[in-house]
């Protein structure tokens, strides 16, 4: 056989079979993207690792072929534009530019991640139901709010979808911990320092409430402008309180100088975050130069630090390391990542991308993800949370140990015990 | 007495702020709206320096006041200069350039907590049992520092006497051979750095955010409106009222209202005395 030959006969015994083989991935190049707009604060922690959990599943997903709507291979585009929302003034109306742009202008068929600031997320419900876009919110906004108008105007609102968590399912997992550190520790006292913002401000109120009520004394709370850079004040009344749990809601990345100032101050209290977007971040240690060690931090969901809530926690944490050269910065990130795949499902499911139908399957959605079983409240199309990875969407709080995040609560998924700083012992 | 301690280093780090942008005006009449963002590149330039090129503290800093020293100066000489003596073009342009730098910053990647300078001095030590770091009593003794060398600097100096001279009256001043020009260069190249200064010492206490860069600008020109554009006595002492009027605020109302402070003083200032505690522009229109 002369080589010539030897080449034809190669060609055509192999050429069906690679055919065969690139025709999915062919496909799913060719076909046209199914679109998905990200609005997000992309120069603030919950922005820009959302954008980059976001980039990971679509890649994932698009690498395995694409998404199956009634059997063709779409791949899915990602649009992220740059919201602001989480900047002092809360330029809600910015935000509201960036979603209208995404619909209009690069044609999105679905809208993930933010706005994430509150104010801007629940402005943005209307905008969402009067193009019938359906959104799967990821990041940032908090608010019990959000859901709450789904259940109260369901037929308007049922476009609109949190897969991470909430204030008030949050102050439930901040007070158990809280009596967890009361029990052992036998602290009573806390200080409360919240963000002037909505979510915060309410998490503040529901914590102070709950907390009273399970026999905590709070002596102070302050409410701090977005960008404040000063906190002295503030600490010398927690301890002339003489508080002994500092509790944080803040998700402006200032917070690292309030770590650096009660370091510097000694304050014998605890600083608990139930959010502080600056502490949750692996760059904290060094830019706080080990100043932030103890401080607790709620990341909201499994995944933003290491532990081993589902197979799928470490799987998502070190390829996202990979990927992008730094761990799963805080929250955000895991909810994130998982958006694509639970609209992957769904759109699957529904074997379109008509609204309606995507929306009653989002619905039935059910599946085992990165931070524990992801399944959405039926009426509020909030995700179900829950202290078990078995049963739902799993928080994470953890605390920094000898420049690690060691993940301490809930306790089915704890990797570690909380500790006192040494001036409290 | 934790009123007292914490009153006293937030005055002074308004004096710090505000410095720089009184002695531009004072001397050449002109209003460095770019200010605030000298402050921040400021404290990017001597992370840089420090973080990345590991230069060393000293020189990084000593370079850092440097360059800014003579980026200001450049602004007044190829930007500013075109549009001295028209107040609302000046305030314009060098707004224009200070947006130009801080947004350039942002883009750069100036964001989040890992942007930080060192403490001078670490360690805390108690006052009369209020805990204060190092770094704030250096902020009083800086604060201090400058603005005895400046006295100094305009009294006893060539340079600094001309600089009073052209404050004083410009065209009497130009009359005995001093350039006009010349001094508002030299007065905007050294309120650029006294901005460097203050970025150096204040920003070890936070991050280098460019969001802070605006804050101060706020800051610079509520101390300076209350105290009398131009005035230097007068910005000193509107630093103390503001500084110790934000601190009552936190101590007896709500952190929150900190940032009304400035923003109130400066509308009750221009109702009450639109010149100032100080200032002598408009006078002779109060009294008629």
């Amino acid at each position: 056989m002369g080589r010539k030959s030897f080449l034809c006969f190669l060609a055509l015994a192999f050429f069906p079979g690679f055919s065969a083989t690139l025709a999915p991935l062919a496909n799913a190049q060719q076909a046209q993207p199914i679109v998905l707009g990200a609005p997000l604060a992309t120069a603030f922690l919950y922005g820009w690792d959302a954008e980059r959990g976001m980039r990971l599943a679509v890649e994932e997903i698009n690498a395995a072929g694409g998404v199956n709507v009634a059997g063709q291979k779409r791949p899915f585009h990602l649009e992220v534009i740059d919201t602001r929302d989480l900047e002092p003034g809360v330029p809600v109306s910015d935000a509201l530019l960036a979603v209208e742009k995404l619909i209009l202008e690069k044609k999105a068929d679905f809208i993930v991640g933010g706005p994430v600031r509150s104010e801007a997320a629940l402005a943005a419900m209307d905008l969402l139901s009067k193009h019938k876009k359906i959104s799967i919110l990821t990041t940032g906004a908090l608010t019990p709010k959000y859901h709450e108008r789904v259940a109260e105007e369901y037929e308007k609102f049922k476009y609109c979808f949190r897969i991470t968590g909430e204030s008030k399912w949050m102050v439930k997992e901040i007070i158990t911990c809280l009596m967890d550190i009361k029990e052992r520790f036998k602290l009573d006292k806390m200080f409360i320092m919240v963000q002037d913002v909505a979510h915060a401000r309410a998490g503040g109120d529901i914590i102070e409430k709950l907390a009273t009520e399970k026999g905590w004394q709070v002596t102070g709370k302050e409410v701090y402008p977005t960008g404040t850079t000063d906190f002295s004040m503030g600490l010398l009344a927690a301890r002339r309180t003489k508080a002994q749990v500092l509790l944080i809601w803040m998700d402006m990345p200032e917070t690292s100088i309030l770590l650096k100032q009660w370091y510097d101050m000694k304050v014998a209290a605890l600083p608990f975050g139930s959010i502080i977007a600056a502490a949750e971040q692996p760059g904290f240690w060094k830019a706080t130069e080990g100043k932030g060690e103890f401080c607790l931090a709620n990341v909201v969901n499994a995944g933003n630090a290491p532990s081993q809530a589902t197979p799928w926690t470490m799987k998502f944490y070190d390829a996202y390391t990979k990927r992008w050269g730094v761990e799963p910065e805080g929250y955000g990130t895991s909810s994130s990542y998982m958006a694509p795949y639970v609209l992957k499902d769904a759109i699957e499911r529904a074997g379109t991308l008509d609204p309606e139908k995507v929306v009653e399957a989002l619905e039935k959605t059910d599946l085992m993800g990165v931070y524990g079983r992801i399944k959405f409240d039926p009426k509020s199309h909030q995700v179900i949370p829950s202290l078990d990875p078995q049963e739902g969407a799993v928080g994470t709080i953890f605390q920094w140990q000898a420049g690690k995040r060691v993940v301490v609560f809930p306790p089915k998924i704890a990797m570690g015990q909380i500790q006192l700083p040494p001036w409290m012992k | 007495m934790e009123i007292i301690v914490y009153g006293i280093v937030n005055s002074v780090s308004l004096a710090l702020m505000a410095l720089g942008f009184t002695l531009v005006y004072g001397i050449s009449r002109l209003p460095n709206f770019a200010h605030g963002a000298f402050y921040i590149l400021a404290g990017y330039l001597a992370w840089v320096g420090i973080r990345s090129l590991n230069m060393g503290y000293i020189v990084s800093v000593l370079l850092t006041i440097f360059v800014v020293g003579i980026l200001g100066m450049a602004m007044y000489r190829f930007f500013l200069i075109r549009v001295r003596g028209m107040p609302i073009s000046e305030i314009i342009a060098s707004y224009a350039m200070g947006l130009f730098i801080l947004e350039a910053l942002r883009w750069k990647g100036l964001k989040g907590m890992t942007f930080t300078l060192p403490v001078i001095y670490p360690g805390t030590i108690f006052l009369f049992d209020v805990p204060v770091d190092y770094q704030r009593l250096l902020v009083v003794a800086i604060g201090a520092g400058i603005v005895a060398g400046l006295w100094l600097f305009t009294k006893f100096t060539r340079l600094g006497l001309a600089l009073r001279g052209i404050a004083q009256d410009e065209q009497a001043a130009m009359m005995l051979g001093i350039d006009s020009d010349a001094m508002a260069t030299v007065a905007t190249g050294l309120g650029s750095a006294l901005a460097a200064v203050a970025a150096i010492v204040l920003l070890p206490l936070g991050n280098i955010v460019v969001e802070a860069g605006y804050q101060v600008l706020i800051f610079a020109v509520a101390v300076c409106i209350v105290g009398g554009l131009g005035s230097w006595a007068g910005a000193i002492l509107a630093s103390f009222i503001i500084g110790f009027a934000q601190i009552l605020t936190v101590s007896y109302m709500q952190s929150h209202f900190q940032v009304v402070v400035a923003l109130l003083a400066i509308i009750l200032t221009l109702i009450a005395k639109p010149s100032g505690l100080f200032g002598r522009q408009k006078q002779l229109e109060e009294r008629v």
